[in-house]
């Protein structure tokens, strides 16, 4: 939904994709207001875990102003400059880590002083990206944009299922005065599948149950397949049971998919066998090969993002089909910086002989835009 | 046959080996010794005879080289460049006029009568020029510097250099330094040929101090009837029309328009109503730097930051030469541009045409009739605008009930003639195809929703025979969609039965084709309001059989928000729950998506296999199973499998992508083999090269990415274009800024330049920002902190109040009250955010008042550039807190006077104090009694006399002051006397304040009482030990300072009568008897005391002696004893 413009404050409705209007307004300088938030809702006004995100905003910024209207259903905020550092941040447990390691992810480059943060909270949760996602997925992408890796680093400390969490990550980030346009038309085959299980609190042959069937899927269209396991003991395996599994898969132009399945928490009166999800995992994971393009599905907006950010050139890149996030994504693009993506969908050649099957080749979307000529702001010269 | 064939074969050519015909030969061909280098004639000669010295020689060159390579940077000039701006700079009565008309006279051929504002010129097949003039103002200075690419710098030969151009030179230094050339006039008032000879040469070489050694300078020689010499000016346009420039960086960064023609849009009826109100002004002209963006804010020079409202492009008013086959200009092609200056012929334009009626009309003799036609005239003139407006305002229905139909729409009858297309579309098709016509894509059918959207794309008219054909490839790809369509709701049929997550994601499959409308269909593209897009949707509002009415894509949407207002936010693909996931281990499903594996089948390009086998294909002739003839026979073997190969590659050509022919494989190994060659049999130049491979590689890299920069959208419709890429330098475009002031318009100057510079993101907010900076050298004065202070910064001008400040070593930033001289230090004002390292330079005044000039002789303060940008700042200033004791113990001390209240000290607790002295401590705690004094311990005792410090920084606040200069909204005449916010110490001046004077600070007598210091007293003990000469020797020890001597000289003698004296006689005698007596007695009683003491000491002897015999007799007896046992034992 295009927002309204009020002299020059981007005015919007509804709590959703509250974190993409954060994100963009904090780094375009823009101040947003939101309006009716959960206002038709039985408990109103903004959710903890959001206005947990706003005080890890307020931590790595300095200047920012937010001001909450008398019913707590309208936010006015006003960002201030990036500023990064050491911060040490407690996430809420609603949501996982990877809602808002996403965030520090996408303006890690631009603040003043290299970002080191200390995230805890819930490191694998439904509706957030795992950080072994962000880690095997996200962090390639980033670096094509900076090209030199001075300590671009996501640790994970310790792990924590949902509900209560205890996980503990490091991210580390370096700055950049800009980004460099990229051109990724090329994404390769896939090479290699490695992946990862964890086991928190449960038993071990879980993890063991769940490679089994992982493997024994990807073992139909590669032999290169290893998977881990982290059977993790003590106060490293966080403060409620659960197990899952990511798997990544490299191509050989270092794009990685990444998929990844957990079990159902353990008040949720589902029971969810191991066999199940390293199956689903599995399966998750060739729908993503499937999809193709250069990054990520999950991933698309942090591409779309930093190819925005770019100096004034052209940069241009293939991803699969545009997920529902991204296009909203590329329509705030559109909105905070004026933005606008030159959008194409590539045909394959094979396309009219396999139209009476089922199955159709995914379509590869082009997306080539001109940067705006973003520069870091925030940093020093001397 | 065959022996005819025998008989008839000819004589073969036999080359001449000697005489006449070979030694011409043999010349022809033998290499020409003078084209060779001395290297290649003689190369024993260039040996390599000592290895260090070669070593050093190529380390020197490569020094040179690598000083020579800058980082490559990406060439951002479009392919059709906008016009150059030349600017012409100087002081007044130089001569800028008269260049400036010869220069285009020169050019074009044609005379301009008056010069006003910036005249564009087409002098080339690939090049313009914008001339402009700038006046003798140093607002217009620093604009002019900050879009000039080419300045021409006037100097008066027979004044010399002045102040002005040492400005203008520094300014440029700041801004970027565009090119600088240098042009000397009015040589012909020095009549002495030396002395002419030698001013020039010292202003050249003081010139080349200034920009760079070698710089150009040029002679006017003189004037002949008002023009200067004809052939000089040649010259000079010649060196204009083949100038290079290099890219600066903030104009690289930043796009900007020098705005070359000026109109005010506003309803006449409400000026006439209130003439100060805010106008609406429509300023035109050429984007420069980098594309401009749609939505962005930019920041007019002189006036201010502003949104623009509304962004167009329009067709060329002085549009480059087509494509011909010619060297020359023609005479046609020559065009000229300048609104401001009356000149040209008429032009066309969005919403007005103006007709120039030429010099010689004007110059007819006035009468009555004529003065009558002129009023007419006038009025026509005058009205005209209003009455455009009007015709703008006014809206009319064709039908009541219908839309109101407003002169844009009418203009273009394209847009009219599809909406009725459209319209009997939707009305004769069922269902499927109106949702096919709301659904036609920018990507498909680009075309079609361009024409809809784009009124002003086809206003030029030029393009109105392309219309009709757009039009029927409308139609044309309308019915491909409908076919299109056909199929895709058969597919959605199906999809009915699948779970909801399958069913959206083939529905993004389904919509990808118009994938730019899909994310963008909320947004407006080209110039079309929204309100009236949303009054063509509201047209499809229908009723179904009567009864039920459709549920319009409005309403629809406004369904879907709710929906989605307060949906939780994910970014995975699948947003929610369990998507249904095919199962790819199924065999058909496993097939399809092998080939995205290594282990899976390539494509043909790819596949080594494939390669190979093209590979041996192209190695050569002899093909082991290829096709062969026998000679023998004469029967041909030919391979069935790669002919048949080969019949269905050429059948499926088209798909198999980029198979390489023979002749593709042959020119890339020629290729190959070249680059080797030139890389290891260089012949004639055996140096050893250094590798530069990654500087190539990276100016390669810019290279490549200057061409997709250039090439990428060239085939995207020019609609979408601008949106996506915004409006690319060269292109010429009209700005609408709503709510403007009104003097920008009434009191508009064109003689001032109008400089629009875009801003970045977040370049139009405010904040901190701290820069260093250097007071300029040739600034008499030195700068303090808080006086106000104009900058030039960006594209903006502004006043603020800076603080200067300088970095200790622990990084603090310590508060200065004045800069430094000579040296750079710190300076943080309130202002606009700029990125770093944006150079800036300060101004005290920005008034053109000569007697102030005068006074400060150069007025540049201080340059420098930005550091660094924060929303608050840490700027510290020393400050001592002084307190007294109030009571001392041993170490521990109770201080007062330093602190207020006890919540003050409560803040300062454990901070270091120290006395006067150099006595170090520590604050502990507060005390309740008096308020403000505390409990304080030291490394020893402090005196009650001490003065306690304590020592802290107390943070300043920089002043939230930035007032931009607005010096275009001043009245004509006073352009140039922009003032502002005014120093402590003018205001003093001028109202005659002076400072009361600190009583502390006067000097007054000093009046000393002498020292009284306490007597020296030394304890006895000590005296008795003391050598006899430092024994106090008198009793001079009275308070009074007075001698023991003179205490007894003022008493009065005391005589005694003769009986007193005899008495005083026998009291002495019987003193002294008894005296004798005492001390005999005294004797006898010791010698008493001896004698008994001996007595008693016999006594004792005896006695001890008498114990000892006792003592042996029963040692003797016991030890006998003892002895008589033993032998028992």
């Amino acid at each position: 939904m295009p927002a309204i413009i009020k002299d020059d404050v981007l005015v919007y409705k509804g709590s959703n994709l509250f974190r993409q209007r954060l994100l963009l307004s904090v780094l375009s300088g823009r101040a947003i207001k939101i309006e009716d938030i959960r206002s038709n809702h039985d408990d109103p006004g903004l959710r903890e875990y959001e206005v947990n995100l706003i005080r890890l905003i307020d931590k790595i910024t300095n200047g920012t102003r937010v001001e909450l209207g008398e019913t707590g259903t309208s936010m006015y905020f006003q960002p201030g400059i990036l500023v990064g550092g050491q911060v040490t941040h407690s996430c809420c447990t609603q949501r996982g880590i990877g809602y808002y390691l996403e965030v520090l992810l996408a303006v890690g480059p631009f603040c003043k002083e290299p970002l080191n943060a200390v995230l805890q909270g819930v490191t694998h949760h439904d509706l957030d990206v795992s950080v072994d996602k962000v880690k095997l997925a996200a962090l390639p992408v980033l670096l094509k944009f900076i090209l030199v890796d001075d300590g671009l680093e996501l640790k994970v400390v310790r792990r924590g299922a949902p509900p209560l969490g205890g996980g503990e990550i490091v991210f580390r980030c370096p700055v950049r005065r800009h980004l460099r346009p990229l051109q990724w038309t090329k994404w390769g085959l896939v090479k290699r599948i490695r992946g990862v299980v964890y086991a928190l609190r449960v038993s071990p042959t879980f993890a063991n149950r769940v490679v089994e069937s992982a493997k024994g899927v990807m073992l139909n269209f590669l032999p290169d397949v290893y998977i881990n396991t982290d059977q993790c003991r003590g106060p490293n395996a966080g403060k409620s049971p659960g197990f899952g599994v990511s798997l990544v898969a490299e191509t050989n132009e270092k794009t990685f998919y990444c998929a990844e399945a957990k079990a159902e928490e353990v008040g949720s009166g589902e029971i969810s066998l191991p066999e199940e999800i390293g199956r689903q995992c599995a399966l998750k994971l060739a729908d993503e090969i499937y999809r193709g393009g250069a990054v990520d599905s999950s991933f698309q907006w942090l591409l779309a993002l930093w190819m925005a950010l770019g100096q004034k050139d052209v940069s241009e890149c293939v991803v699969g089909p545009l997920s529902d996030y991204t296009i909203s994504f590329l329509q705030h693009l559109k909105e905070f910086f004026g933005v606008m993506f030159k959008l194409e969908v590539l045909r394959s050649e094979l396309d009219d002989s396999d139209e009476e099957d089922d199955v159709v080749d995914a379509n590869k979307v082009k997306m080539t835009c001109v940067g705006i000529g973003y520069v870091n702001i925030s940093k020093r010269t001397m | 046959m065959a022996d005819d064939a025998i008989f008839d074969k000819k004589k073969s050519h036999h080359a001449k080996r000697a005489g006449r015909k070979a030694d011409k030969k043999k010349k022809k061909t033998a290499v020409d010794q003078s084209n060779l280098s001395a290297r290649q004639r003689n190369p024993k000669a260039f040996a390599i005879q000592s290895a260090v010295r070669a070593e050093r020689q190529f380390r020197r060159r490569e020094d040179v080289i690598s000083k020579k390579q800058h980082i490559p940077q990406v060439d951002k000039t479009p392919l059709e460049p906008p016009p150059i701006v030349v600017a012409v700079v100087g002081p007044p009565r130089v001569g800028k006029t008269t260049l400036i008309n010869n220069l285009i006279k020169s050019f074009i051929k044609t005379n301009v009568t008056s010069t006003n504002g910036p005249i564009t010129i087409v002098t080339s097949k690939k090049r313009r020029l914008t001339l402009i003039e700038c006046n003798n103002d140093v607002n217009s200075m620093i604009d002019i510097a900050k879009c000039a690419d080419l300045v021409l710098l006037l100097c008066d030969a027979s004044f010399g250099f002045e102040m002005e151009i040492f400005e203008f030179l520094n300014i440029c230094q700041v801004h970027g330094m565009p090119k600088i050339m240098g042009v000397l006039t009015h040589l012909d008032m020095i009549k002495n040929a030396k002395t002419l000879k030698t001013t020039k040469k010292t202003l050249k070489h003081r010139f080349w101090t200034e920009v760079y050694p070698g710089a150009k300078l040029f002679y006017l020689s003189g004037i002949v009837h008002g023009e200067y010499l004809r052939n000089e000016i040649k010259n000079l346009s010649r060196f204009i029309s083949v100038m290079k420039f290099r890219p600066l960086s903030w104009r690289m960064t930043h796009a900007y328009i020098l705005a070359d023609r000026l109109e005010d849009v506003t309803s006449q009826e409400v000026i006439r109503k209130d003439s100060k109100v805010n106008r609406d002004v429509v300023l035109y002209g050429y984007v420069r730097g980098v594309p401009l963006m749609k939505e962005a804010t930019v920041h007019i020079a002189g006036v201010g930051d502003m949104k623009i409202s509304e962004l167009s492009y329009l067709p060329d008013p002085c549009p480059l030469p087509s494509r011909e086959k010619k060297r020359h200009l023609m005479e046609r092609e020559r065009q000229i541009y300048a609104p401001f200056s009356g000149v040209g012929g008429i032009v066309y334009d969005k919403d007005a045409v103006y007709i120039e009626l030429l010099g010689s009309h004007s110059h007819k003799q006035e009468d009555e009739e004529t003065n009558e036609k002129k009023a007419l005239i006038k009025n026509v003139v005058e009205t005209k605008e209003t009455l455009d407006e009007q015709m703008q305002e006014s809206g009319f229905k064709l039908f009541s009930g219908g839309a109101v139909i407003y002169p844009d729409m009418v203009k273009d009858d394209e847009y009219l003639q599809n909406d009725n297309q459209e319209d009997s579309d939707s009305s004769g098709d069922d269902d499927v195809n109106d949702e096919s016509d709301s659904d036609s894509g920018i990507d498909e059918s680009g075309k079609d929703g361009d024409e809809n959207k784009l009124p002003w794309d086809n206003n030029s008219g030029s393009e109105a025979e392309g219309a009709e054909q757009e039009n029927g490839d409308d139609k044309k790809s309308d019915q491909e969609e409908n076919s299109d369509d056909d199929t895709d709701y058969n597919t959605k049929w199906k999809e009915k039965l699948g779970e909801k997550a399958t069913m959206a994601y083939f529905e993004r499959q389904k919509t990808s084709k118009n994938i730019m409308k899909l994310v963008y269909r909320d947004y407006e593209i080209g110039n079309k309001n929204k309100e009236q897009k949303e009054d063509g949707s509201g047209s499809d509002d229908e009723e179904i059989g009567g009864l039920f009415k459709k549920v319009t894509s409005t309403e629809k949407k406004k369904h879907k928000q709710k929906e989605q207002q307060d949906v939780d936010e994910c970014s995975y693909f699948y947003s929610s729950g369990k998507p249904n996931l095919k199962d790819w281990t199924n065999e058909t499903n496993k097939q399809f998506l092998m080939k995205n594996f290594v282990t899976g089948k390539r494509l043909p390009d790819e596949d080594a296999s494939e390669l190979l086998k093209l590979d041996d294909a192209s190695d050569g002739d002899e093909e082991l199973y290829g096709d062969f003839e026998d000679l023998e026979t004469g029967e041909k073997h030919i391979n069935k499998d790669v002919s048949n190969e080969e019949t269905n590659n050429e059948a499926s050509g088209i798909k198999r992508k980029g198979e390489p022919t023979k002749s593709d494989i042959l020119e890339k190994k020629l290729k190959l083999k070249a680059k080797f060659d030139s890389e290891y049999d260089n012949p004639d130049d055996h140096r050893i090269k250094g590798d530069h491979s990654y500087y190539e590689s990276l100016k390669a890299e810019a290279l490549k990415q200057s061409e997709l920069n250039k090439s990428v959208f060239e085939n995207l419709d020019s609609g979408l274009r601008v949106e996506v890429e915004g409006f690319r330098p060269g292109l010429y475009v009209r700005m609408l800024f709503k709510d403007m002031p009104s003097e920008f318009v009434t009191n508009f100057d064109a003689s001032y330049p109008i400089l629009i510079g875009a801003l970045n993101m977040a370049e139009q907010n405010i904040g901190f920002v701290s820069c260093k900076v250097k007071k300029h050298r040739w600034y008499k004065k030195i700068l303090k902190t808080n006086d106000p202070l104009i900058i030039s910064l960006g594209w903006r001008r502004f006043q603020t109040l800076p603080i200067y400040s300088k970095i200790e070593d622990d990084l603090k930033c310590r508060y200065l009250k004045y800069t430094p001289e000579h040296v750079t230090c710190n300076m943080h004002f309130y202002g606009p955010i700029t990125p770093q390292n944006t150079g800036f330079l300060a101004l005290q005044t920005v008034n053109n008042n000569p007697n102030e000039i005068k006074q400060l002789g150069f007025r540049i303060a201080a340059t420098g550039s930005v550091n660094e940008i924060n929303k608050s700042t840490q700027i510290v200033k020393k400050l001592k807190l002084v307190g007294t004791p109030l009571k001392i113990y041993k170490k521990t001390a109770f201080i007062k006077d330093m602190f207020t209240t006890t919540l003050e000290v409560a803040k300062f607790e454990g901070a270091r104090v120290k006395t006067v002295s150099g006595i170090r401590g520590q604050i502990k705690k507060a005390l309740n009694k008096p308020e403000g004094a505390f409990r304080a311990t030291f490394e020893d005792k402090i005196l009650m006399s001490d003065i306690i410090f304590c020592r802290t920084w107390f943070k300043v606040d920089v002043t939230k002051f930035y007032a931009p200069v607005v010096n275009l909204l001043l009245p004509a005449g006073s352009k140039n006397a922009w003032q502002g916010m005014k120093t402590k110490g003018q205001l003093k001046r001028e109202r005659n304040i002076q400072n009361d004077a600190n009583t502390d600070s006067m000097y007054t007598s000093i009046k000393r009482e002498p020292k009284v210091f306490k007597p020296l007293v030394i304890p006895k003990a000590l005296q008795k030990g003391l050598p006899y000469r430092f024994k106090p020797k008198e009793r001079t020890t009275t308070l009074s300072g007075v001698k023991a001597k003179d205490i007894f000289k003022d008493r009065i003698a005391v005589i005694k009568s003769p009986h007193e004296q005899k008495v005083s006689n026998v009291m002495k005698m019987l003193k002294t008897n008894f005296e004798q007596k005492k001390e005999k007695e005294k004797e006898a009683t010791a010698e008493r005391l001896q004698k008994h003491k001996k007595q008693i000491e016999e006594e004792e002897w005896r006695k001890l002696k008498r114990q000892k015999e006792l003592k042996k007799k029963i040692c003797r007896h016991l030890s006998k004893m003892s002895n008589k046992k033993k032998p028992q034992m």
